[in-house]
């Protein structure tokens, strides 16, 4: 998956490739810049949404721009331009230079070391999705939404597609020269029942747009949406009249989805290292991790491992090199429960005495500097078997999937979800249908009661397109690994309890 | 730009609408009193939408030579027909020109870096008077717009957008919040905001509360956030249109109290005004909940024509063709009431909760406006009318639209409040409310302090 081989000839510049320009950019820089980086973005999305049998929307956005990162004393600055012309690019790094000129002055370590970047990385994808016709999308999509509509109490049925390619050419003042290629392609269906009970929402084979990958047309044709359309819409209808999922204390246990989502929010960002270090406090928040618990604190129960992997295959957080040229690696995050590394990048890393970067640093799009991010935040299979041997060696309890609803304090550590769907669990079979599950728990204790997780082929990687951070806002595109597990005394049914 | 716009609607030589915007921004962003982040954004983008036999094409670049002009509306005329081929579209027409609003403001001077920095050593050296350090956000933005479209529309318009915020921290953790938004930087007192976040970091070690409901005094800053999301899940046309709104079936019938007026009101005074939506529609201010009676659902075209019934669009379009999602109201104006200030609110109370914001809020229920979230930077205990002790952070599960039925009073004097959120495009909104006292807010949780 990871090759170097010559730049891609597509997507230039007319006057040369992204990575001539951030060469001569890094170059031309003056002697009172004690660093320099510059990337060049070039990016392409396309989205094709249907619902109701008819197009909602065909848009097609195609940006490029560079963006220039200079240190100038302890100052930082950063200039994005759009304008591709020697002259922009020149006045991008003017600004930026005169940005962290006016600083007020701070001291600050040097950047945490890393080998420079050189040579070309482009990820896996077997059919190109912008080959593929816009008429070939809607015949797939329209069939998929034809089959979620039938019942009058779906008042909205979806389905929708994206093709997203991004190339990137990186160059550094430390010698840095690399250029990358990203292809993320996917999709899912949505039906939204409504009686006077309120509104149901089922989704497949994920919420919030589906199953992205970094993977090529064929991941969308993989998924199989009309056949699933009929069950997702069956389901939205049942839900109507399920009883609420009561409130109690009990064992959950969770798709392999909504774990996705739950180690995003209570393990991924918590350990991100600019929120341990203050540095996000004004806006995505702290952590109730310290840097002084790296090492020593126990995070969950000794069934919990996590890694944080930018070379897993087919996964949105995966790359050559992170946006300050630091070669793609995995990170045991959780070893048996117990904390033993962070997120980092090359700034948060040399707050840290001797510590290297994680290869954490990545931005959207040209106009956004780099800043500590998730790449692939996994937690790892187990030997609980499948889903359906989870559930049948648990006696009572409740399992939902499908996320609907995510909130979390800014320390991450207080949390409340809901989900689609919820089952009742009795003398380990799956029973009646609960609408509106939902549970709540503080991030230690939740992870502490942890006690089994389904074996590695259960273990799946979901898509997130829409983690934000930072400011300007930037979304980012990430997975996650997780297979479903199960954790004991967990309050449900929260969010309705009177 | 407006003429950029015209020669790249010849260009699609089709029927359609190009817009054309120009974003000059600059954010510095502090934490522990020093700078960290500063960015300069200097960006063109042109959108081309196209629309062939009900279907259209948006297609959006940064390249404004005079071949990616020519790609782009290839690309939009291509995907809008390739929508076409099975049949026609539901999309009714682009709307017809409106007579002209009132002269546009100029957009203001590129942000230049010794305005950030002043900003920044102010708030820096109040926090250091009070032995306390200063995190946050300084931004100031100029963002152009100009539309064309064959229908005959041709617009142009200019937001300026100024946005701070500062968070204090005492090394023990306790925070307080403050900021401020204005069209322009030099309105923002970046001492003066440093100063009311200071005031809310108190000595005194957190109580944690009891999940259950209580009388609750919000700062603006918490009205907003649950404003925002009325806003998306209550007034949106499109998914009134499909019985999805938290309005379906109650237009007309009270749902707030007596002394909620809400409207959109987009040349408010102080708030981010804007000429026209993303149709180039002219916005006008439009009476969202009157007295305590929702009014009306806010429309682009292609969601005024799923309503049918002789809806139109009432200015609200997101994305040129109307977003996917739908339209909402993004000049949010809640009028003020009696009390002079959120102490005034507080002095009926006799245990309550005292909340200056939101955080991470997200919809439960979408019909109910069901929302969870946390309270954040400045949550007190109010004892026998007073403001007391600080509490630990807060989850709260409660419904906006059954917040408003609770209101039993509100401030006299609606401020601007702005996230200062941007993401993709910079798109300056804000919230335009006072505080207000409810009862009953549900309070499901309470943040540990580890």
């Amino acid at each position: 998956m990871s090759v170097v081989t010559p730049p891609p000839a597509g997507r230039q510049r007319p006057d040369g490739d992204g990575l001539e320009l951030v060469v001569e950019l890094v170059g031309a820089a003056p002697a009172s810049c004690s660093y320099v980086e510059a990337r060049w973005v070039g990016r392409r999305a396309q989205r094709v949404l249907v619902a109701g049998g008819s197009v909602q929307e065909l848009s097609d956005a195609e940006t490029a721009g560079v963006g220039v990162r200079v240190r100038v004393g302890d100052g930082w600055g950063f200039s994005a331009t759009a304008d591709l012309s020697p002259a922009g690019a020149r006045g991008a790094l003017e600004r930026a230079i005169a940005l962290a000129g006016a600083q007020p002055a701070r001291p600050e370590p040097a950047l945490a070391p890393v080998a420079p970047a050189r040579g070309h990385w482009a990820g896996p994808c077997q059919r190109d999705p912008f080959a593929v016709s816009v008429e070939d999308k809607l015949a797939l999509l329209l069939l998929a939404e034809e089959a979620l509509r039938g019942d009058a109490r779906v008042m909205r049925s979806e389905a929708e597609c994206r093709a997203i390619t991004t190339d990137k050419a990186f160059a550094s003042s430390e010698g840095a020269a690399c250029t990358q290629r990203l292809t993320e392609c996917g999709g899912g269906i949505r039906a939204f029942a409504v009686n006077e009970h309120g509104l149901q929402v089922r989704s497949y084979p994920s919420a919030h747009g589906g199953s992205v990958a970094a993977a090529g047309f064929e991941h969308l044709l993989g998924l199989d949406l009309p056949a699933a359309a009929p069950r997702v819409a069956d389901e939205a209808v049942a839900l109507l009249g399920a009883p609420p999922c009561p409130a109690m204390t009990t064992t959950l246990v969770l798709g392999d989805e909504q774990l996705a989502l739950q180690v995003h929010e209570s393990i991924g960002h918590a350990l991100e290292l600019d929120r341990m270090l203050l540095d996000e406090a004004a806006y995505a928040g702290t952590s109730w991790v310290a840097p002084a618990d790296l090492g020593r604190l126990r995070y969950g129960s000794e069934t919990l491992e996590v890694t944080a992997d930018a070379t897993l295959p087919g996964a949105l957080g995966t790359f050559g090199w992170d946006d300050e040229g630091v070669a793609a690696r995995r990170l045991r995050l959780i070893e048996r429960g117990r904390l033993v590394a962070a997120l980092s990048d090359r700034r948060s890393a040399a707050e840290l005495e001797g510590q290297e970067s994680g290869g954490c640093a990545r931005a959207e799009g040209f106009a956004r500097q780099p800043i500590v991010r998730m790449t692939n935040v996994s937690i790892e299979p187990g030997e609980a078997g499948s889903l359906e041997d989870l559930i049948a060696a648990t006696d009572h309890g409740v399992y939902m999937e499908t996320n609907r609803s995510w909130s979390i304090d800014d320390r991450r550590l207080h949390f409340q979800f809901a989900t689609e769907v919820g089952r009742e669990i009795r003398g380990g079979r799956l029973g009646r249908l609960y609408r509106n599950p939902s549970y709540a728990g503080v991030t230690p204790a939740f992870w502490g009661s942890l006690d089994a997780i389904c074996s590695r082929p259960a273990w799946r990687v979901w898509g997130l397109l829409n983690c934000g951070k930072g400011e300007p806002g930037q979304e980012m595109h990430v997975s996650h690994g997780a297979a479903p597990a199960r954790f004991r005394d967990v309050q449900v049914g929260v969010a309705r309890a009177a | 730009m407006l003429a950029v716009a015209e020669r790249m609607l010849a260009e699609l030589g089709a029927e359609g609408q190009v817009t054309v915007s120009r974003e000059r921004s600059l954010t510095s962003r502090f934490a522990r009193s020093r700078p960290t982040q500063a960015t300069e954004i200097d960006q063109r983008v042109v959108e081309v939408l196209a629309l062939v036999d009900g279907h259209t094409g948006l297609v959006t670049g940064t390249d404004l030579g005079g071949a990616g002009l020519g790609e782009l509306a290839r690309r939009a005329r291509a995907i809008a027909a390739a929508g076409a081929a099975r049949g026609p579209g539901a999309f009714p027409g682009l709307p017809t020109p409106s007579p002209p609003t009132e002269e546009r403001a100029a957009p203001t001077a590129a942000p230049g870096p010794a305005g950030a920095a002043s900003a920044l050593a102010e708030a820096f050296a109040v926090a250091a008077q009070r032995g306390l350090e200063a995190f946050g956000t300084w931004t100031a933005g100029s963002v152009q717009t100009a539309i064309a479209s064959s229908a005959g529309v041709r617009a142009y318009d200019v937001v300026n957008d100024a946005f701070m915020k500062v968070i204090c921290r005492h090394r023990g953790g306790r925070t307080g919040f403050a900021s401020g938004a204005a069209p322009s930087a030099t309105e923002l007192d970046p001492g003066g905001l440093c100063a009311q976040a200071a005031a809310k970091v108190k000595p005194e070690p957190p109580t944690q509360l009891e999940a259950g409901t209580y009388p609750v005094v919000m700062e603006p800053y918490a009205v907003a956030s649950l404003l925002e999301f009325l806003g998306a899940l209550a007034f949106n046309g499109l998914a009134h249109a499909e019985g999805r709104g938290a309005l379906a079936g109650r237009l007309g019938s009270r749902v707030a109290a007596a002394a909620i007026n809400l409207a959109d009101s987009p040349r408010y005074p102080g708030t981010l005004a804007r000429a026209f939506d993303a149709e180039g529609v002219p916005k006008a201010p439009l009476p969202l909940i009157q007295d305590g009676i929702a009014q009306r659902v806010v429309h682009d075209t292609r969601s005024a024509a799923r309503a049918g019934t002789g809806a139109a669009t009432t200015g609200h379009a997101l994305a040129p063709g109307g977003h996917a999602d739908g339209p909402i109201p993004t000049n949010l104006v809640l009028h003020g009431g009696g009390a002079s200030d959120e102490r005034e609110l507080a002095a009926d109370v006799r245990r309550g909760i005292y909340v200056t914001r939101l955080w991470y809020l997200n919809a439960v229920d979408e019909r109910e406006v069901l929302l969870t979230g946390t309270s954040r930077d400045g949550t007190f205990l109010i004892e026998d009318g007073e403001v007391t002790r600080p509490l630990r952070d807060v989850r709260f599960t409660d419904s906006a639209l059954r917040l408003l039925g609770a209101t039993q009073a509100l401030t006299a004097q609606p401020r601007l409040v702005c996230e200062g959120e941007f993401y993709g495009r910079r798109f300056a909104t804000g919230v335009v409310c006072p505080g207000l006292r409810a009862e009953g807010f549900r309070v499901t949780g309470s943040t540990p302090a580890r």
